[in-house]
Parts: C-alpha cells; sequence; structure tokens
C-alpha cells in the first residue's frame, strides 16, 4: 500500500514537471514571433481611455452593453482627426484619476471639468465642452431660488465632482447635509425618492435625469450667478505633451471642419 | 512619497463623526442581529410531535426561518443594502405614496435617518441570518442527554431552551459571534454606497476633493484596525470570564 502511494507521487509529481517543461517550450516560441511581430502592428498607437459610463447623455452603456454617449463621439472623431486608436474602458469615477498616474488608463474621458485643482495631478486638453452646475429639486420643494437658498437644505452630489465642492463651499467641507453618492443617478435617485431637498450636479446629466424620469416630477433651477462655467477637457498623464498635442490637434480639426458641431447637434439640440 | 495629513485634519470632524457611526451601526446591529439569531436559530430547529402540529410548525416556522437565512447569506451585502434603501425604503416610507408612512413626516424620517435606518436594517438582517446558524450549531453542538435529562425532571421544552440549553450554547457561541461581530465592523463600510457618514464615507470624500488616495484609506485602515482589535480584545475577556473552572 504505502509503496503504490509514493509511486503514485513519484508519478505525479514526473508529469507536473514534464507539462510544466512543455509549457514553457512552447511559450517561448511564440513570445518571440509576438514580439517580431509587435512594430508592425503597433503602426497606429491605440490608446486606452477610461471612462466613467455612468453619466448619461456624456457616456453611459447601450442595451447592447456598448460605451456610447457625446464624449464618446467627441474623442472617437478626435482620434481619427489625430491619427490614433482609441479604446475605451467603462472606470468608476471614484479613483479613475489615479489610474493616469499609474498607467492603466492613457487618456480620461469623462465630462472632465478643467479645474487647477486637478491640473496639478495631470494635464488637460483644450477644452470641449461648456457647462455649468444646476440644481435639480425634489416635487413641490419651491423654495429654492438660488443656490443659496439651498443653505439649510440636504443636498445630493456626486462623490468628488464639481458639484460636491460647490456645495461643501456653501455648507461647510464636512456639513452632514452633504449626502455624497457613487454616480450622478444614485444622488438623483435620492432625490427622486426624497432623501434630500435637492441635487446638484452638471446640467448635462441633470437635464437628462429630470428628462427621462418625469412622473417624479422633479425641476431645476438654474443659477448663472453662483455658478460660473466650467469647461470639460480630456486628461492625460501629466507631462504626457506628444498625446495631449494629437488630441489638441484633433480638436481643433473637428472644430474647423464641423464634426463637432454636428455631434454637438445630436445630443443636445440646435445651440 | 510625500504624505499630505493636512487633508486628513481638515477633515478631522468627519472621520469623528465617521468613526461614531461605524461603532453605533456595528453595535446595534450586533445586538438586533442577536436577538433575531436567537429565535431564528430555534425556529430553525423547532419541531412537533404529532401529525397537524408538525406540518405547521414545518411549513409556518422551520421553512420560513430557512427562506431568511439563505437569501441573506446567498446575495452580497452591498446588494442588500442598496436594495433596501433604493427600492424597500422608499416603497415603505415615502412622501407620497409610502406604504407606511408618507407626507411631510415620511420626508423628515427620510431626510435626517432615512440612510441611517436603510443601513441598520440591511446590516441587522444580514447579520442575524450568519448569527442564526451560529445559535443553530450551538444549540445542535449540546448533547441530546441534556434536552432528555431536562424535559424528564419535569421542565417544559421553554424552561428547558432557556435554563438549560442556551446557556451552554452560549458559550460555545462566543468565538464565532466575535468572528461575526468584526466581520460587521468591516463590513458596514460598505453602507458610505448610500451616502451614510461613516469611516469609509470620511474618506471617500477625502479622496473626492484631493484626488489622493493614501492618506485617506490609510488613516482609516488604521482605525478600523484598532476598533476590530479592541473588540477581539474584548470577546476574549467574556470568553474568560464566562468559561467553566478549569477541569
Amino acid at each position: 500500500m504505502k509503496n503504490t502511494r509514493r509511486t503514485l507521487l513519484a508519478g505525479m509529481l514526473l508529469s507536473v514537471f514534464a507539462v510544466a517543461g512543455c509549457g514553457k517550450k512552447a511559450e517561448e516560441p511564440a513570445a518571440s514571433a509576438a514580439s517580431d511581430a509587435a512594430p508592425a502592428v503597433a503602426q497606429v498607437a491605440e490608446y486606452v481611455v477610461g471612462t466613467d459610463a455612468s453619466y448619461a447623455p456624456f457616456e453611459f452603456q447601450n442595451d447592447q452593453s456598448q460605451i456610447v454617449g457625446f464624449d464618446i463621439e467627441v474623442l472617437s472623431a478626435v482620434a481619427d482627426k489625430g491619427g490614433f486608436k482609441v479604446k475605451f474602458v467603462n472606470t468608476p469615477w471614484e479613483g479613475m484619476f489615479a489610474t493616469l498616474g499609474q498607467g492603466d488608463r492613457d487618456i480620461l474621458s469623462s465630462a472632465i471639468t478643467i479645474t487647477d485643482e486637478r491640473k496639478q495631478s495631470m494635464d488637460f486638453s483644450e477644452p470641449y465642452f461648456e457647462a455649468r452646475q444646476l440644481i435639480a429639486v425634489g416635487k413641490g420643494v419651491t423654495d429654492v431660488k438660488t443656490f443659496q437658498d439651498l443653505k439649510n437644505k440636504k443636498v445630493a452630489v456626486q462623490t468628488g465632482t464639481t458639484g460636491d465642492e460647490v456645495v461643501q463651499k456653501l455648507l461647510g467641507k464636512t456639513s452632514s447635509s452633504i449626502k455624497r453618492f457613487e454616480s450622478m443617478p444614485l444622488a438623483l435617485k435620492e432625490l427622486e425618492t426624497g432623501g434630500v431637498d435637492a441635487a446638484v450636479g452638471d446640467n448635462g446629466v441633470v437635464i437628462n435625469y429630470v428628462k427621462n424620469n418625469p412622473q417624479h416630477g422633479m425641476t431645476t433651477v438654474e443659477d448663472l450667478q453662483s455658478f460660473a462655467p466650467e469647461y470639460y477637457g480630456f486628461a492625460v498623464k501629466k507631462g504626457n505633451q506628444e498625446l495631449l498635442a494629437k488630441v489638441n490637434a484633433g480638436i481643433k480639426a473637428i472644430k474647423a471642419d464641423g464634426t463637432y458641431d454636428q455631434i454637438f447637434n445630436k445630443y443636445f439640440g440646435t445651440k | 512619497m510625500d504624505f499630505r495629513w493636512g487633508m486628513i485634519a481638515d477633515y478631522a470632524p468627519l472621520f469623528v463623526e465617521g468613526v461614531q457611526m461605524t461603532i453605533i451601526i456595528t453595535l446595534v446591529a450586533v445586538v438586533f442581529g442577536t436577538l433575531i439569531g436567537l429565535f431564528m436559530g430555534m425556529a430553525r430547529l423547532a419541531d412537533a410531535p404529532h401529525g397537524l402540529s408538525r406540518y405547521l410548525v414545518r411549513y409556518l416556522v422551520r421553512m420560513p426561518a430557512g427562506a431568511y437565512v439563505t437569501f441573506f447569506r446567498g446575495t452580497p451585502l452591498f446588494v442588500q443594502i442598496l436594495l433596501v434603501h433604493f427600492a424597500l425604503m422608499p416603497l415603505l416610507i415615502h412622501p407620497v405614496d409610502g406604504l407606511v408612512v408618507n407626507g411631510d413626516i415620511a420626508r423628515d424620517i427620510r431626510q435626517n435617518y432615512g440612510a441611517f435606518i436603510s443601513g441598520l436594517l440591511a446590516l441587522t438582517l444580514n447579520a442575524g441570518a450568519y448569527i442564526t446558524e451560529i445559535f443553530r450549531a450551538g444549540i445542535q453542538s449540546i448533547d441530546k442527554g441534556q434536552m432528555e435529562a431536562a424535559r424528564s425532571l419535569g421542565l417544559s421544552y421553554g424552561q428547558t431552551m432557556k435554563f438549560v440549553i442556551v446557556p451552554q450554547a452560549f458559550r460555545r457561541m462566543l468565538p464565532p459571534l466575535g468572528n461575526e461581530a468584526i466581520m460587521l465592523l468591516k463590513d458596514s463600510s460598505l453602507v458610505s454606497a448610500i451616502g451614510l457618514a461613516e469611516l469609509a464615507f470620511a474618506a471617500r470624500t477625502v479622496a473626492g476633493v484631493y484626488s489622493r488616495y493614501w492618506e485617506p484609506y490609510l488613516t482609516i485602515s488604521f482605525i478600523y484596525l484598532a476598533l476590530t482589535m479592541l473588540m477581539a480584545w474584548g470577546i476574549s475577556r467574556l470568553e474568560k470570564k464566562l468559561q467553566i473552572g478549569a477541569r
């Protein structure tokens, strides 16, 4: 009995080595073939683009689980003109900026507002979209006419967005009246179910949500005095001038030849 | 690497409140979860000797308890939290068409305690399911002779459970109960997804503002670690206290 077990064990060990050995041998030629072939394929550089696809109409997943939206079409057109390829990867907003530095993503295209704070850790392309913060209020809330009126109200925002920043400035950095959510739809859902009085976020997204959920009677309040216009830009790793130049050239080209206006009209109607 | 601890200091009150909230929801969930576990654990073991009552006990007591455990142990806590907060709660408490509470009171409850209630409910129900199994195992681990002896001395089923079986079982249940409490403390971080200002929420806020991840998450890691170590120490004290004299 003892002997049989030992033989079995030895046999198993042997076969493991044999398999491992084969694996190695088989891998080597494949690897060298790949490195030989690599330069031929990589003539057109392909960049990995991070986008938080829960931000309709800028970026969202359609029913075929493709990532689509305004930002996606603009950057795809930019890539066409700039002579490079892009591959979009759904990336959660929280932690997205860290993926640039770590090299997981080359470009971020996710309705990112250009701010001085963010410029310290990444580089931005020329602006491609003008946005403003917009207040959404729940059904029956009538006493919100300006941003200041939110002073003693509960407000939902998306964590780490410009909406989060402006509300922190109004209510205090550590105010318990601010409720933060991982995505803008969740923040607006909280408003819809009566958990907060208002939500603050980028106008494009807020308008889109309110328009698509008319049964809940939410309305929007514009405050041009309190909210300065913001500009969306594509972000690249700090110091990546080569890629930035390509992106900027592409933006310039699609603005010049009308492609940009065409995409804009498709998503937001005429200016 | 440069650490900017100043950003934690800026948001210190948020972290302090976060610790308090984390401790509160953990303790309340453990206490209520234990109560659920006690009754559900016994319900899972319930049986009756005769024909009809045997059927009733099986379908009205044992199976619902089993279904409860299966659901809450078999689905992710994160999903349960979202389900409770964004689906169950709006159904029950809603300013316009809440089934249980509506109108201005509902708005008030939701705004001030909405996330707290939902988070606590989800955590408690989840903990209750695990603790049910801990109770069941504890009760089943007590020798059958104990029950037989107590019953033959004239104690009722309830008295036997209360004075003989559960006290002995509880001692054996302490290590897994402590384990569950520690798990719960850590899992309470998931509640930040519904905007409840607990410890992980504070870190998410700071990370969101500064786009820096080392400082906030390292900070809360150490706080969670300190809390779980404290908890483990308390449980081992309790175990020693309840130990039977050296055999």
